[in-house]
């Protein structure tokens, strides 16, 4: 199959260095070729037109995409789904458990721990200053999330902002993110010792001991671990300078932040 | 023999009461707090309530495991719940034999290996990938498995280690100094849809 395919091509190559006119002959292939490839190209790109490139409207169906499905052009979308009732969900697992359906019991108390939970984080965000340095809050963005029980997931969010380009967001909660690095920097003696580069320092916020990192895209982090898992991370975008970052979390009320989620 | 049974009856009926009373005792407390806005003290309450929850659930599992494994008796010293407050739920396990040819039942309710295993339980390009002379994917009581082969090097027996995701649980069976065929027969006794039914 090689030994034809490269007879195949020393023959045609030969034809074309022999024959006089092979530069006229090769723009004709040219265009032909270009001719015929356009014309596939076309066709694909659209279906209806014919062979001269006019297009015509016979199949085209308003909403429908190229390939027949459906366009969704809106909904009502989803509907905010209210926190668990926990009394009810409380007596429900009782029900189950006396009935010694112990996995209803669970699921039951699982949501009641959610519901809990969600509102312990309601309970945070309405305790936040509604304006930091100047900032105010943007309600729209506060979060209170709760995916499992026990602390582990769940985290308040709250963001402050100028409209501008100068932005808080304090974060409350169990964060993954920094638990490592916060791990590494309050157990690790070598990498404390090390400081010839002062991206990342240790401070304290209201006699609670944090660090401040900065990095020239994300702007300042801020970051206090309160109790055992939970931490407060203020990142500061568009912030003069350190001063300005301890200033802004000194209007936050942790002492008050961990008696709410009963952290020491 | 008589005496032994009231005794032992005894001893579950008080067992099984001491589990309801703590597990109410726990809700009423969680109640009171709720209802007097101590949200902490109440998600404390709710907790202790799960972990009691996950206790007695394990105790069930004790109960519908088998008594014996073929030749294998129970070790019943060996049986152990365990109700964690993080994200790994309770842990049960049981043991089946001498220590260096016995059998190991361990279920860990949403064990984070539960993703881990059903990536390769689920994806034939990465089950491919993982399988070798020692791995294998198979079937037990219907439910997909992963069982794995230690070789010993001085003898023809391994120890084999078969783990199951039953939804949220893993159920990992080691049996020391054994064969493949007597594994399965093994595993065959463990009545896993029952454990699945109790633990999801």
């Amino acid at each position: 199959m090689k030994k034809r395919t490269t007879a195949f091509a020393l023959a045609a190559t030969f034809l074309f260095m022999a024959a006089p006119g092979h530069a006229q002959l090769m723009k004709k292939l040219k265009d032909k070729v270009a001719d015929a490839t356009n014309k596939v190209i076309n066709n694909k790109i659209d279906p209806n037109s014919d062979s001269q490139g006019n297009t015509t409207n016979t199949s085209s169906q308003p909403g429908n995409t190229s390939s027949g499905k459906p366009v969704n052009k809106g909904g009502a979308g989803l509907k905010n789904t209210p926190p668990p009732d926990v009394l009810q969900q409380m007596n429900d697992a009782e029900t189950a458990n006396k009935a010694s359906n112990y996995t209803d019991a669970r699921y039951s108390l699982q949501q009641a721990l959610m519901g809990v939970e969600l509102q312990l984080g309601r309970k945070v965000l309405l305790s936040l200053p509604a304006t930091v340095n100047n900032l105010p809050k943007d309600s729209t963005q506060d979060l209170v999330s709760s995916s499992q029980w026990g602390w582990s997931n769940l985290t308040m969010q709250r963001v402050y902002k100028d409209g501008k380009d100068k932005q808080l967001t304090v974060t409350i909660g169990n964060n993954a993110l920094y638990m490592g690095f916060v791990n590494m920097y309050f157990n690790n003696s070598m990498v404390q010792a090390d400081a010839s580069q002062q991206n990342v320092k240790h401070v304290k916020v209201k006699g609670n001991k944090s660090l401040i990192q900065y990095d020239d895209s994300k702007g300042y982090t801020l970051i206090t671990p309160i109790g055992q898992t939970s931490m407060i991370v203020w990142e500061c975008i568009n912030f003069s300078d350190e001063n300005e970052v301890m200033r802004a979390a000194e209007n936050f009320d942790i002492d008050g932040i961990k008696k709410t989620l009963g952290e020491q | 023999m008589k005496k032994l049974f009231i005794y032992f009856f005894t001893i579950a009926i008080t067992f099984t009461a001491k589990a309801q009373t703590d597990f109410s005792g726990y809700l009423a407390t969680a109640k009171t707090s709720y209802t007097s806005g101590k949200l902490e003290d109440a998600h404390f309450a709710l907790q202790q309530a799960m972990q009691e929850i996950d206790m007695v659930v394990g105790k069930e599992v004790l109960k519908i495991l088998p008594q014996k494994l073929n030749a294998l008796n129970l070790n019943p010293k060996e049986d152990h719940v365990m109700a964690n407050t993080s994200f790994i739920g309770a842990t049960i396990s049981r043991s089946y034999g001498a220590d260096t040819s016995g059998a190991k039942i361990e279920i860990i309710n949403n064990s984070p290996m539960i993703t881990y295993l059903n990536s390769i339980l689920n994806m034939p390009v990465l089950g491919g990938l993982m399988r070798d002379e020692n791995n294998k994917t198979l079937k037990v009581q219907g439910y997909k498995a992963r069982l794995e082969k230690q070789p010993n090097a001085n003898n023809e027996k391994a120890t084999y280690i078969l783990n199951i995701p039953l939804n949220t649980a893993l159920v990992t069976f080691t049996v020391k100094s054994s064969t493949e065929p007597e594994v399965m027969n093994y595993i065959n006794g463990i009545p896993l849809q029952q454990i699945a039914k109790l633990v999801n």
